[in-house]
């Protein structure tokens, strides 16, 4: 490998679990952020593809465990995430330097 | 520097396993949660019979409140004569013992799972091969007095989760705690690493991951296995094989316990020429202590040729393998590795559909082109 690109790649590579993924803009990323965060990055929710049924069930044991979700914003939430984390989804891990 | 003819042999053997140690840059782990901290290693790193620890998979439940480990110390009671607390000092004065063993998430390869199914969507890199060094829990427990009526032992880290959130407390057969299980504090010769479970973790030869609790405080002996979310619900496998996709009942499914026979490829080249071979390597493993045989096929199954194992092993470590594979006709090839353990157990064309995703060990296949 060029000395320079290994350079720059040692440079740029995070250390781990300094690297976040960000949630995509969207109507309830809000009331996703804040009910998920507590206890887990975004990277998390973006990895997975389930539809919405399962996204009910699983926001459903998260509110079980404490996610601060308004009754009234369980809809959103659930929405929200089947709509950008949905069967076919992709995901691509964040490289993250070793410690 | 000499060298005697035992040792140029057992090097020479291993030669073709002997690989060329990573450039910094190319050292990296896939992060699949950015807190608490989960990350894998991507397959073509793990070639080493040693993972090292930097590349080594980290698996956390929840961010752990780091013991300090000039002030911690370690609590054993329950069904104990003698209730102890030892620090980590006082727990080197015990003698020391070191195994090398597989060190897998039960939910390695859940993204591979067929209907997909909700979690870390590890792939294939949740595992790894390190030597462990520490103390007997044997040894622990008969200084504490284990009384007979005990036979689990809790499991108690320092990593509690907010609110209601149910904590990753754990039990393990105290069968198995007596027989081979070690409190490590080195790992791979170094001081345990802290997102390995510095300064103490328990080590669980051939069970998965589950078992080994990082950033030990507490062990509690008693009659009765742990209850909670992590024993109850999580980490249950089914009593036989069902429907895919369909969920199993509480009394179909046991505690998750040793892990299932499986070879993974690490590598293999994309390109080939017909009649010129070629060298594609891998490792296998099993909950069983050691794995009999690596087998390769070509024709999806029809025939299976057998893979060279590297003479590095102990019980329930991994075994690296090596195959020659020489190309007969242009054209995609597809090939696929099938291990077989020491107790007799084959790796499955297709894993076990299961709830929450444990054990994926269905044949890896890999695709070379071969061209005339």
């Amino acid at each position: 490998m060029n000395i320079v690109l290994a350079l720059i790649l040692a440079a740029t590579l995070p250390t781990a679990g300094t690297q976040f993924q960000q949630l995509p803009d969207g109507k309830g990323k809000a009331e996703v952020e804040a009910a998920c965060y507590t206890c887990h990055s975004a990277d998390l929710l973006a990895q997975q593809r389930l539809n919405e049924k399962q996204w009910t069930a699983t926001v459903e044991k998260m509110m079980r465990w404490g996610a601060v979700v308004e009754p009234a914003g369980k809809d959103v939430v659930v929405k929200y995430l089947a709509r950008h984390f949905g069967p076919g989804n992709k995901f691509t891990p964040a490289k993250v330097k070793p410690q | 520097m000499s060298i005697d003819r035992r040792h140029f042999l057992r090097l020479a053997a291993a030669a073709p396993f002997l690989t060329t140690p990573l450039a910094a840059a190319e050292r990296y782990l896939l992060q699949v949660n950015g807190y608490p901290l989960n990350a894998e290693t991507p397959l073509e790193l793990l070639t080493d019979y040693l993972t090292p620890n930097d590349l080594f998979f980290i698996r956390s439940h929840w961010i752990p409140r780091m013991p300090d480990a000039k002030t911690w110390r370690l609590t054993i009671d329950g069904d104990v004569a003698r209730p102890l607390s030892l620090s980590l000092a006082e727990l080197k004065k015990l003698p020391r013992v070191e195994t090398t063993c597989v060190l897998q998430c039960a939910g390695n390869g859940r993204a591979l799972h067929d209907p997909v199914l909700p979690g870390v969507q590890w792939k294939y890199g949740a595992v790894g091969n390190a030597r462990w060094s520490g103390v007997r829990v044997r040894d622990v427990l008969q200084r504490a007095g284990i009384r007979a009526t005990a036979k689990h032992l809790h499991l108690f880290g320092s990593d509690d989760p907010p609110g209601k959130v149910p904590p990753f407390h754990r039990s393990i057969e105290l069968e198995k705690a007596l027989e081979d299980c070690i409190l490590a504090y080195e790992m791979n010769g170094a001081p345990l690493p802290q997102s390995h479970g510095a300064p103490l973790r328990l080590v669980v030869p051939g069970w998965a991951g589950d078992h080994w609790m990082k950033w030990l405080v507490k062990l509690t002996a008693s009659a009765k296995p742990q209850s909670g979310f992590y024993m109850d619900t999580a980490y249950r496998w089914p009593l036989k094989p069902g429907q895919p996709g369909v969920s199993f009942k509480p009394e179909e499914m046991r505690p998750v316990t040793e892990i299932a026979v499986k070879s993974n490829i690490i590598a293999a080249p994309t390109v080939a020429r017909v009649g010129v071979p070629v060298e594609i390597r891998g490792f296998a493993f099993s909950g069983a202590p050691d794995i009999q045989r690596v087998d390769l096929t070509d024709d999806d199954g029809a025939s299976w040729k057998p893979a060279t194992l590297d003479v590095r092993h102990s019980a329930h470590a991994w075994r690296l393998w090596s195959f020659r594979w020489t190309p007969r006709r242009a054209g995609t090839a597809r090939l696929a590795a099938r291990a077989t353990d020491s107790r007799g157990a084959v790796q499955p064309r297709t894993a076990v559909w299961n709830q929450s995703g444990y054990f994926f060990n269905a044949w890896q296949s890999i695709d070379i082109e071969v061209k005339g």
